[in-house]
């Protein structure tokens, strides 16, 4: 705008306002007046501000930027070791120290590795897929490439993790999603042949580690890397999650859509109109995750059970989910996973995805009192959308505006006890189809000779 | 010896925008606040606002809710159109916390 600021912020956010700032293309630079966390709190001595008030008069009249101009290429990284096993320590050491690391070993992103899993993409490596908020690194093809290869991921990987970024770069709000206390992390539900072809899990122990379907590990893993290197959502520094669930990998795990009960349709066809057989992404920032024992303990007839099961999953849902409000409108209070056979059951009695959403969503709503009681109207009567904001009239008060909002997702292991809720902080649901290369066959040949046989042939 | 050669992960920053030049003094200037209200900003802008006023002659300094107030408004274009228009020589921004 060409108007000199000064901000008045917190010691700790520092990082997150020069993040802020680069993201809109200035240097990761600003005035600011920094007092400690507990001058921000109720009640608190705020006589600082008068004793440090020269320092804002000088951002507004003397600030000067420190930053220096970095170089436009990305640049290349050297050890040496003893031996291979003493160079591979001093790259990952000095990866963690120049904070590029997540603690967990790391390939160093070589250029043969790079270049390998380069294979992978469709687009040139110099390709710019856009800006990671809210640092404003430039992120490349080759970046994304970077991080994949870091992660341990392959080139068949790199479809499904370029998808992905493209759906969190266009989602609404994701530089304050990134930076938020409430440390929202990407849920990515992926459709279509690939997720099998790639071994990307739908079934037992979807969300976390499997050594016969390791995609998933590896495409959220390199997703948060360039959440945190290229995005600048550093912990404490870049990024307030106070607790930050889930932000090894994220999440990602594909819907069992063989498991879906006949007539159902797909996520991807539900929410985003791909026709089945698309392979794509949706992606959900989600910010919790919670078991549902849902099945019956007794003589329930079929009925009985997938009613109270219905019952405890609403229970689960009738929660001032405050960070959710972001969603209210377009996006989602969440994703709530019903395993196969309990989706083939419950359509044997009846139901149907309209009529499971619709029954969550009218038996999720809270009456006002309760709202009042947890002071939450106010969070509502402060939110930037106006339509979320005229929802206080209404009581009880829906978690989101429609049925259709609630993300339903076929998928988890052959069992019928749990569901399982992975609440939400999303402001919109993204989906993008992936585009895989020509020669996609040969990598998933080299894949099997690699990695042994495919999916179900491994069971043991 | 073994020599690993690998990428910088961190990607590259583009910088296309300026900083704004600084002011010569706040003497006789027009000051505004944009402010997400939070954060205890409804106690601490107010006591800037009458400081500056003490400290600078024929200074003026708008109300603090001369702009829209809030996190999801003071970052976007419609707030930073009634900033400019409202012709302002610096903003104080707060509170980031």
């Amino acid at each position: 705008m060409g108007i000199p600021t000064v901000t008045l912020t917190r010691s700790d956010f520092v990082g997150v306002m020069k993040n802020a700032v680069s993201g809109v293309g200035l240097a990761p630079d600003a005035a600011m007046v920094t007092f400690p966390v507990n001058m921000f709190m109720p009640g608190s001595d705020i006589s600082a501000v008068e004793a440090r008030k020269k320092e804002f008069y000088d951002g507004l009249t003397k600030w000067k930027s420190n930053f220096v101009r970095p170089g436009a290429a990305a640049k290349m990284l050297e050890v040496e070791g003893k031996s291979y096993e003493d160079a591979l320590t001093k790259a990952n050491n000095l990866l963690l120290t120049s904070l590029w690391g997540d603690g967990l070993p790391v390939w160093p992103a070589t250029k043969e590795r790079v270049d390998w899993i380069l294979q992978g993409s469709v687009l040139p490596r110099t390709h710019v897929l856009g800006k990671f908020p809210p640092r404003g690194g430039v992120t490349t093809v080759e970046i994304v490439a970077i991080a994949l290869a870091m992660a341990g991921g392959r080139p068949e990987y790199l479809p499904v993790l370029i998808a992905a970024v493209e759906a969190c770069l266009a989602a609404e709000g994701f530089d304050q999603l990134q930076a938020t206390s409430g440390g929202p992390f990407p849920a990515v539900i992926v459709n279509g042949p690939i997720a099998k072809q790639i071994r990307i899990n739908s079934g037992f122990g979807l969300l976390g580690p499997d050594p016969q379907r390791p995609a998933g590990a590896s495409i959220g893993r390199a997703l948060r890397m360039l959440q945190q290197n290229v995005g600048g959502a550093l912990p404490g520094v870049g990024t307030m999650a106070i607790f930050g669930s889930m932000r090894y990998t994220n999440a990602v795990f594909a819907e069992d859509e063989e498991g879906l009960p006949k007539g159902w349709q797909t996520h991807a066809q539900q929410r985003h109109g791909f026709e089945p057989g698309t392979n794509s992404v949706s992606v959900v920032f989600a910010s919790g995750a919670t078991n549902v024992r849902r099945r019956g303990a007794k003589k329930e007839s079929p009925e009985e059970d997938a009613l109270n099961g219905m019952w405890r999953m609403a229970d689960f849902l009738r929660a001032p989910n405050l960070a959710a409000l972001a969603g209210w409108e377009k996006g989602t209070p969440g994703i709530m996973m019903i395993a196969p056979i309990v989706a083939r059951r419950m359509a044997e009695v009846g139901w149907t995805q309209k009529s499971i959403r619709d029954f969550l969503w009218e038996n999720s709503r809270i009456p006002m009192s309760q709202m009042k009681r947890a002071g939450a109207p106010a969070w509502i009567e402060i939110d930037h959308n106006p339509v979320t904001r005229d929802s206080i009239s209404l009581d009880p008060w829906p978690i989101c505006q429609k049925p259709d909002n609630i993300v339903l997702v076929v998928a988890g292991g052959g069992h019928p006890t749990h569901s399982y809720w992975l609440q939400a902080h999303s402001p919109t649901v993204e989906g993008r189809v992936i585009r895989v290369p020509e020669t996609f066959e040969r990598l998933l040949t080299d894949a099997d000779r690699d990695l042994g046989c495919g999916d179900d042939v491994c069971r043991i | 010896m073994t020599r690993l050669e690998f990428y910088d992960p961190s990607g590259i920053l583009e910088v296309s925008v300026p900083f704004a030049k600084r002011l010569d003094s706040l003497e006789g200037k027009k000051i505004g606040f944009v402010s997400n209200e939070q954060w205890q900003a409804y106690r601490m802008l107010p006591v800037l606002k009458e400081l500056l006023e003490k400290d600078f002659g024929k200074i003026e300094v708008l109300p603090i809710d001369a702009f829209p107030q809030g996190n999801g408004l003071i970052g976007n274009d419609e707030t930073a159109a009634l900033v400019k228009k409202s012709g302002v020589d610096a903003v104080i921004v707060g509170n980031a916390a």
